[in-house]
């Protein structure tokens, strides 16, 4: 991972001089630079086969939407995905170099990554890094032991539950999933519900809209259903399109090209060797 | 590695102008089994003897051959230990090539970067050449490719190699047999052919291993069973 070099302390561990003098600067009335929020609707349930994942795609930025239809269920390994809230580029990030590690890890062992495993990894950096890295994911997968679901705080702590949901929009899904989960349920009863959390979300939550997106896990077959819903399409697009009539005119074209600035130099000495 | 006692380079030259370390690395993965690679038209295929030192080790617990990628292998000559810490290395920096190019790493790239670590170790402060010879096999975008690395960190590419006992005996008779059309299957043969050359004892799906990658790019490791239908193929 990337440290600054100037200011690492010998020994290995995260420094966090730099988190100390943001805060200064904030105090002083610097307006900390905007990142990219998910502000998220994401969801995840364990039904008869294994587990389902399901996430909005709309990224915001402030009050601005900055990508309408961007992924929030990560890889993580074959068997395994995850999906990510909070800062967009630190749930990339993180899941990103996990899936690097499993990957490392399946060469070295020969054998499928275990949920768990991808649970320990992600845990261990999100704490190492005491919260400032802004990721709160809900994971889940099939391995040899069986279906997991896990939700995993900025913080580093850990829920295992039968379903789950996380984000902005975390608690108009959660209304949806308390009323209407039940163990056992077959798969498209599973797809179902998880299409009808995120439409709670899409439509109750202000920082989560557009589409939903599905992934369905069970053992040795995942399905990602990018786009499974579509509930907010364009309803009314102009087929004569848009004409903006130009308001100025204009008078003069003139091209300057710039004069090359050439010196020569008579008798100079030669590079020195 | 800098404020030990063995802060200097135990790879010295000689008079001659030769570094003596590297040559007997080479010696020692001359005496080490043989293993060898031919690259056919729309794939490559690496085999190895795996000779174990008594009948009571479980074979089915000892793989010479290695995957680095999905789409490259490896099989080494000399001392094991040696080429599973390249291996590790290996496999390091191919999944640190993706992370940051988020592209296969291409079978030159993993190559050179596997050859400049078995460079460093005779340059180094306190370490010891390698002590085998490396067969890497790989299919990428520009197509099959077969390169040998050796302890001194030099790296070529074969359209057939091999390395280990009995070296020169194989080289001949993959210099007969070789084809620019070969495919894959007739170089499996040709491969077993020439392992049969110098094999002590009866050859069998147990006591050699088989890697091959074709076209669809995955590199795989024969099952015995596999082996052993291509030995019969190859009577």
């Amino acid at each position: 991972m990337s440290r600054f070099e100037e200011s690492a302390p010998a020994r290995g561990g995260f420094s966090f001089d730099l988190c100390k003098r943001n805060e200064m600067l904030v105090q002083k009335g610097l307006k900390p630079s905007s990142y990219l929020k998910t502000g998220t609707t994401i969801v995840g349930l364990v039904f008869q086969d294994g587990v389902i994942l399901g996430a909005d795609t709309r990224a915001t930025e402030g009050p601005i939407v900055a990508d309408k239809n961007c992924e929030k269920i990560h890889y993580m390994a074959p068997n395994i995905y995850c999906c990510g809230a909070g800062t967009a580029a630190d749930t990339e990030a993180v899941t990103d170099m996990v899936s690097s590690q499993l990957k490392l890890h399946r060469f070295h062992t020969g054998r499928e990554s275990r949920v768990v495993t991808a649970l320990t990894l992600l845990k261990s950096h999100l704490f190492s890094y005491q919260g400032h890295v802004s990721a709160a994911l809900v994971l889940g997968g099939v391995d040899v032991t069986g279906p997991h679901l896990h939700t995993i705080y900025p913080h580093g702590s850990t829920d295992t539950l039968p379903f789950a949901t996380m984000g902005s929009g975390s608690l108009a899904a959660m209304a949806i999933f308390e009323s209407k989960y039940r163990e056992g349920l077959t798969r498209d009863e599973g797809v179902k519900l998880v299409a009808e959390a995120i439409c709670s979300g899409i439509f109750n939550d202000l920082g989560s809209g557009s589409n939903v997106d599905v992934c369905v896990i069970t053992k040795g077959k995942r399905e990602y259903l990018r786009n499974y819903m579509l509930p907010n399409p364009r309803t009314y697009v102009s087929e004569k399109g848009y004409s903006f009539s130009k308001k100025t005119e204009v008078l003069l074209t003139k091209i300057t090209p710039l004069r090359e600035l050439v010196e020569v130099i008579e008798g100079g000495d030669a590079m020195e060797e | 590695m800098g404020d030990s006692q063995y802060s200097f380079s135990l790879t010295t030259f000689s008079p001659s102008g030769k570094l003596v370390q590297i040559e007997h690395a080479l010696t020692a993965v001359g005496s080490g089994q043989t293993s060898l690679g031919i690259k056919a038209s729309n794939g490559v295929v690496i085999a190895t003897e795996k000779k174990l030192p008594s009948i009571l080790v479980d074979e089915a617990s000892v793989q010479k051959i290695q995957t680095l990628t999905p789409n490259i292998g490896v099989v080494y000559s000399g001392m094991g230990p040696d080429s599973r810490v390249l291996v590790r290395k290996s496999r390091k920096q191919a999944e640190q090539y993706y992370r940051l190019y988020k592209e296969p790493i291409p079978v030159t790239q993993l190559v050179r970067e596997t050859a400049t670590v078995m460079q460093e170790f005779t340059q180094s402060g306190g370490v010891r050449p390698f002590g085998v010879s490396l067969l890497v096999a790989g299919y990428d975008d520009k197509g099959p490719q077969l390169y040998q690395v050796d302890p001194s960190g030099s790296y070529f590419s074969w359209k057939a190699s091999a390395m280990g006992k009995n070296v020169s005996n194989a080289k001949s008779f993959l210099e007969k047999r070789y084809t620019e059309e070969m495919e894959l299957d007739d170089a499996v043969h040709t491969a077993i052919l020439t392992l049969k050359e110098g094999f002590e004892g009866q050859i069998s799906g147990k006591n050699i291993e088989i890697g091959v990658i074709g076209n669809d790019r995955i590199f795989k490791v024969l099952s015995p069973s596999e082996v052993e239908d291509y030995l019969q193929e190859a009577e």
